[in-house]
């Protein structure tokens, strides 16, 4: 006996063994169709008792296991079935003569046997026979199972008789010494008729007959016979066969306590099959704890034949616990003999299963590892994995999942083992997969994604590599990939460099053959694979998606956005909607996107590999929209830190667009990283919404591009500079080619331009332009350019900075406090012209902080397509910035009065601060050379301004609540005016560049007055011709009529004054004589006087004067001194000084 | 005598392990990995007993059946011994010349378990983690030289 059965269980002691086996040919198919109708009838009620009998069927049992039938009854072959293919009556014989040789093999055992001949018919098949039965076909042969219950019951009549027979054997009579095959030799020569001998043989019948008792459903009498046959043998010695009556002892109390049985399925499904024993059990239980019969009492050398007083207690039987200890001490009588091995094994793996019943897993392990220990003779391979697979069935039972899953993979690698000629891989994957469990490794990247990993990582890792390689060696490359794939995502934190380095390379070694995919990879068994992405190689840390450039990006129509929220709700702002929203769109993100527009995300990557990572085909996955994505190939250096990868792609439809992860090459391993299986990933949302196509604008000018980029401050993104140097005061044209390259027609334009915060005062329009010119060419087509020009004219103050002023040795204060007021012609100090300008300060206009910076952003808004139906558009940005060069100062101005009091002169010190000679002209003045650095005075008359006349629009200036800002813009527009009359303009010869100058900026209060007309005008009257500048002419002797008019245009009324003329002769050299009695006499008074003059209103005063003799003579009209005058500006009182000529009186 | 520890966390995954011949330490990852189980039915068996009085040593967990399977030529016996916070320390003692009393292996993972206190007392050490502080390396050296 060397084959241990490993599925025995403790039932199996109550069964019959019936080997159905196939005669000649037979296809397996068709044998196990009825092998298995056959086996269906695995359970019999013998008609007239209630007792069962169980079958249990085996279709190849060796031969010398049957030798041990007497040791163990149910492991006697008792009956045979033999299916056999016949066509022909003429083969019928040989057929016949099969079956009876077959016979002859279990021939000894055997109560009976049936052959089951297929496919023959005619008058063979006529003969009614017991032992053949003949069908027709394998589908025709509905009596199978009928046939198989008549037979059942034939062997249940020899088995009762069989019983009968030995229990009735009296004790006087001479009872057979029954052993086991290897005991034959041991008994030879041996006194049969000793008292030891004659105990020994009764201890083994009574067993026997307990076996026989059992297997006759007759469980109460086997248990006394086993308890009967325990004390025999045990007075002689006997350990194989007291191991043995102490296993029956214990199977019969088994199937007492379990009726559902222990051996898994088959026994449920006996328990189905009859409810009986449930119900005696339950009847029964609690005798179970009663105390068993004292075998003492009964007689030792007596059987009694009858033991059904006994039957229906349950007093023999034992209880759960001791059903442990007597398989305990069967188990260690058997292993006294090596030669019983398989019994003890057998007995080993029956107990297990008694005890995972019962739950004592820590018994059952001490079983199990006694099992192990169990040296049978050198098994072949494949006994070996058939032993292991059952260890580590068993090891499941009692719930050691991690001894189960090392016995299946000791068993996996044994079905590979080299000995092994043809290995067979796919069970050893097959077992490897479903050890699986009890390394608490699923295949899943999914559960790896829950926090760090938790488990064995070194024998998960193995068992991974082994799977690989299992399903390598299966033929499967796919398989491989996958697990291989799985190994490097899942274990990556526990890889070596080396092991990263080694894994990869494998891996690429696969994919060259066989790429992995994303697909459900079905295992034979029919479980799915899951994809594994590959979301560490690279890990990505953050995903954000960018906006658009600022020149791209579209921007609602103010107007309809206003419409769109007031739709939405009638409040502007409610904190309540407003949180809703937020949870609502907390994934939104704020900006849009474009159709047919690239539109890019940006990822935080990091390799976590030793060597470098070529990641290819990197895209985005998408959804929402049609989004065509444009993959990109990166290559990460080793170990990089967080690595900023962009992927674009375009929209092609409106809508709203969800970025749900990306996807992968890596290792020719195709991968789809969802972005919510992401662990750790900082996303700021992934939901976009795209804009309908709109047209693109591409700015180009005629100036070149600027490095020199605008201020951060701006607020806008720029996304063109030009620069460009200019000369304070120049003028020039900045040409604008728009194009469209984008694939949408180019309708509507808006130009808008932002001056940015500069500390310098700009005078004059910065920047100006036509946009009519440019709109006549819209709609632009895609790849059509329009042109724009723009006119930029600088105008900085002209004014000279201080430290110039010092550098030219004078302060502007005591030029413009110089008191020009005076009514009377002042001697200015002369000025040295043309002053010599230091070295020093000549390279100092060329100095770079003189240089001044202006920068401005024209904007130029455009929509068209489908976008503008939306009511988008997009801004382009100009950025220019211009660079302003000094090109003259005017270091001083003052006033001189003017030979008429209606015009003045005014001086201008005019600096050349360029490095080029330039050239100065004013309206009505030659024009002036400068050389560089050069500073002279240009005087320019003017008429006086009146002010006073420009309307102004008191609504407007209303507004100004602040004085001092309305007085400003007075003065401003005051400088405005007084530039456009002097029209300044200079002109660099040598670079052929002009430009205009501005005085605005340097027009003090007191210079502003000077150049305004009083508002009270006197006008002196001369001989009733209006007198200034020019001497009037008259002749001595004659009266000159002298009229004073006063035209009042302040707004209140002035006066009444008096006036007093004083004549006077120059001499010309700085001495006025005022002693002039005997040359001038008055007609009438001397002193004039002049009513109140109400606002607008007009007063004269006459009176006479005579000249004595001939000469020049000067009038001064001076005011009284008197209350009226005080409180006006003294400026206002500013009459012309009256020069008379008196000739040779007429003759 | 000692020729693997290992420290496995509450969770069933080592924390620690450290095993002599270096060059079949994967046949020391399975040999502890298995003896898991006993030390679940152990604990499992145990839990309903008080905590202060439970016996955190749990004795011998296998003798050495595994390794006929996985031929070793010594006699190996796991020992196993289980914190209040279900860490469980593993031990596989070469029996094969000295047989120890229980005492020693007792004695031993007292030793093993104050020098585990110490790791955890590390405020830079991460619950967790793999142990890698070299006092406990250190100590573990010592248990596995003191004999071999």
């Amino acid at each position: 006996m060397s084959v241990p059965d490993y599925m025995q269980c403790a039932e199996d002691h109550q069964t019959l063994l019936v080997v159905v086996q196939p005669v000649g040919i037979v296809s397996e198919e068709n044998f196990f169709r009825i092998y298995k109708r056959i086996s269906s009838v695995s359970q019999v009620s013998v008609r007239d008792s209630q007792r069962v009998l169980y079958i249990r069927y085996r279709h190849h049992y060796p031969p010398e296991n049957n030798e041990w039938g007497d040791f163990q009854t149910h492991r006697k072959v008792v009956g045979l079935v033999t299916i056999t293919d016949c066509f022909s009556a003429k083969d019928w014989p040989q057929t016949f003569e099969k079956f009876h040789v077959q016979k002859e093999l279990y021939g000894a055992t055997l109560y009976d046997s049936r052959l089951f001949v297929f496919g023959l018919q005619g008058e063979i098949a006529e003969q009614p026979r017991t032992d053949v039965a003949f069908y027709p076909s394998y589908e025709d042969c509905g009596t199978v199972e009928k046939r198989i219950e008549d037979f059942i019951e034939s062997l249940f009549i020899v088995l009762e008789s069989k019983r009968l027979d030995r229990a009735t054997d009296k004790s006087g009579d001479k009872i057979p010494l029954l052993c086991v095959p290897f005991e034959k030799k041991d008994f030879v020569g041996l006194d049969t008729d000793s008292r030891h001998y004659k105990k020994r043989c009764q201890g083994r019948m009574r067993k026997h007959v307990g076996d026989l008792c059992l297997q006759a459903g007759m469980l109460q009498d086997s248990l006394v016979h086993y308890h009967m046959s325990v004390e025999l043998l045990r007075s002689v010695n006997d350990f194989l066969w007291l191991g043995a009556a102490l296993e029956g002892l214990c199977s019969a109390s088994v199937i007492y306590h379990y009726p559902a049985g222990t051996g898994g399925k088959a026994g449920a499904r006996r328990f189905q099959g009859s409810s009986l024993p449930a119900e005696a059990a339950n009847r029964h239980r609690p005798g179970a704890q009663e105390v068993l019969i004292d075998p003492g009492a009964l007689t030792t050398n007596g059987i009694n034949p009858d033991t059904s007083t006994e039957i229906g207690r349950a007093k023999n039987c034992l209880s759960p616990e001791d059903i442990i200890d007597k398989y305990k001490e069967a188990i260690s009588y058997y292993s006294k003999y090596k030669n019983a091995g398989v019994i003890e094994l057998e007995a080993c793996v029956k107990a297990v299963r008694v005890l995972a019943i019962q739950k004592r897993s820590m018994e059952a392990s001490e079983f199990l590892q006694n099992a192990v220990y169990i040296n049978l003779r050198q098994l072949s391979e494949e006994e070996k994995i058939q032993r292991y697979s059952v260890l580590s069935e068993l090891y499941e039972l009692i719930g050691f999942h991690r001894k189960s899953a090392f016995f299946k993979r000791v068993a996996a690698m044994q079905c590979v083992a080299p000995s092994i000629s043809e290995p067979g891989w796919r069970a050893c994957y097959k077992l490897l997969l479903e050890t699986l469990p009890g390394y608490s490794l699923s295949l899943d990247p999914q559960d790896f994604n829950k926090g760090t990993h938790r488990g064995w990582a070194a024998v998960q890792m193995r068992l991974l590599h082994e799977l690989v390689y299992a399903s390598r060696r299966m033929g499967n490359p796919a398989l491989s990939v996958r697990h291989l794939s799985f190994l490097l995502q899942t274990m990556l934190d526990f890889l070596s460099d080396q092991e990263k380095k080694d894994v990869t390379q494998s891996l690429e070694n696969y994919t060259s053959k066989c790429p992995g995919t994303m697909e459900l990879i079905a295992l034979p068994d029919g479980l799915p694979l899951p994809p594994v992405p590959f979301t560490k190689l690279p890990i990505v840390r953050r995903v954000k998606l960018l906006n658009l450039p600022a020149s791209l990006r579209p921007q609602k129509m103010k107007s309809l956005l206003g419409q769109s929220v007031s739709t939405k709700s009638p409040f502007i702002y409610s904190p309540i909607v407003a949180h809703g929203r937020g949870e609502e769109r907390s994934k939104k993100i704020d900006f849009q996107w474009v159709q047919g527009d690239v539109c890019e995300v940006q990822l935080m990557v990091y390799n976590p590999m030793p060597f470098e990572l070529r990641v290819e085909n990197m895209g985005l996955l998408t959804g929402g929209v049609e989004f065509e994505s444009l993959p990109a190939a990166l290559s990460l250096p080793a170990e990089s830190g967080l690595y900023p990868v962009t992927l674009v792609g375009v929209p092609q439809t409106a809508g709203t667009i969800t970025v749900h992860g990306y996807h992968t090459t890596v290792f020719g391993v195709f991968s789809d990283c969802l972005l919510d299986h992401l662990p750790g990933v900082k996303t700021s949302g992934c939901t976009v919404e795209v804009t309908p196509a709109l047209p693109r604008l591409q700015a180009s000018t005629s100036l070149p591009r600027s490095a020199h980029s605008l201020q951060p401050s701006s607020g806008d993104e720029v996304s063109t500079n030009v620069s460009v140097q200019l000369y304070n005061g120049e003028t020039q044209h900045l040409v604008v080619k728009l194009e469209n390259i984008g694939m949408e027609p180019l309708e509507k334009l808006e130009v808008t331009s932002k001056i940015l915060t500069t500390k310098e005062k700009l005078y004059g329009d910065f920047l100006s332009w036509k946009l009519e010119e440019t709109l006549a060419q819209f709609p632009l087509q895609p790849g059509k350019v329009a042109t724009f020009t723009v006119s930029i004219k600088v105008k900085l103050d002209f004014s000279c900075q201080e430290n110039l002023l010092q550098d030219l040795g004078d302060d502007g204060i005591s030029v413009s406090g110089f008191p020009l007021c005076s009514p009377f012609r002042q001697v200015v100090r002369p000025r040295v012209d043309g002053k010599a300008v230091s070295a020093a300060e000549s390279s100092r206009p060329g100095d770079p902080s003189h240089v001044k910076t202006l920068e401005a952003v024209l904007n130029f808004k455009y929509s068209g397509g489908p976008g503008l139906a939306e009511g988008y558009y997009r801004s382009l940005s100009l950025g220019l910035h211009v660079e302003v060069e000094p090109s003259l100062f005017f270091t001083r101005v003052s006033t001189l009065p003017a030979t008429s009091t209606r015009q003045c002169h005014l001086l201008l010190d005019v600096f050349n601060s360029t490095e080029h000679e330039l050239t100065v002209s004013a309206r009505g003045s030659d024009e002036l050379i400068l050389h560089a650095g050069e500073c002279q005075r240009m005087a320019i008359q003017v008429d006086k301004f009146n002010f006073e006349s420009f309307p102004e629009s008191p609504g407007e200036k209303g507004q100004f609540a602040n004085a001092k800002q309305l007085e400003e813009e007075r003065q401003e527009a005051r400088g405005l005016e007084i530039n456009s009359k002097l029209d300044i303009h200079w002109t660099i010869p040598s670079l052929k560049r002009t430009g205009e100058a501005s005085v605005e900026g340097l027009l003090n209060q007191l210079v502003l007055e000077h150049l305004q007309l009083a508002p009270l005008l006197w006008d002196v009257l001369v001989d009733g011709q209006p007198c200034d500048r020019e001497a009037a002419a008259c002749h001595v002797g004659d009266p000159v009529r002298l009229e004073v008019r006063l035209t009042n245009r302040s707004p209140r009324s002035v006066g009444p004054f008096a006036l007093s003329v004083v004549p006077f002769q120059d001499h010309q050299n700085g001495v006025h004589s005022y002693n002039l009695h005997h040359a001038v006499s008055f007609v009438g008074s001397g002193t004039f006087h002049l009513d109140a003059v109400q606002p607008s209103g007009q007063s004269a005063c006459l009176g006479a004067l005579l000249f004595l003799c001939t000469g020049d003579f000067f009038l001064h009209i001076r005011f009284h001194e008197d209350s009226s005058s005080k409180g006006l500006p003294p400026s206002w009182f500013c009459l012309p000084s009256v020069h008379v000529r008196a000739l040779e009186a007429r003759a | 005598m000692a020729v693997c520890v290992a420290v496995i966390a509450k969770e069933n995954y080592p924390l620690y392990i450290r095993s002599v011949p270096t060059e079949s330490e994967l046949k020391f990852h399975y040999m502890v990995h298995t003896s898991l189980d006993v030390v679940d039915e152990k604990i499992s068996a145990m839990g309903k007993a008080l905590v202060d009085q439970r016996e955190l040593y749990l004795g011998l967990l296998y003798p050495t059946e595994d390794y006929k399977v996985s031929v070793f030529p010594n006699q190996l016996c796991r020992y196993g011994y289980v914190t209040n916070s279900k860490v469980k320390f593993v031990m596989v003692v070469d029996s094969s010349n000295t047989a120890l009393r229980d005492n020693e292996i007792r004695s031993m993972f007292r030793k093993l378990h104050n020098s585990y206190t110490d790791v955890m007392c590390n405020p830079f050490y991460n619950p967790g983690d793999r142990i890698q502080s070299r006092a406990f390396d250190s100590m573990v050296t010592s248990m596995m030289v003191q004999v071999c």
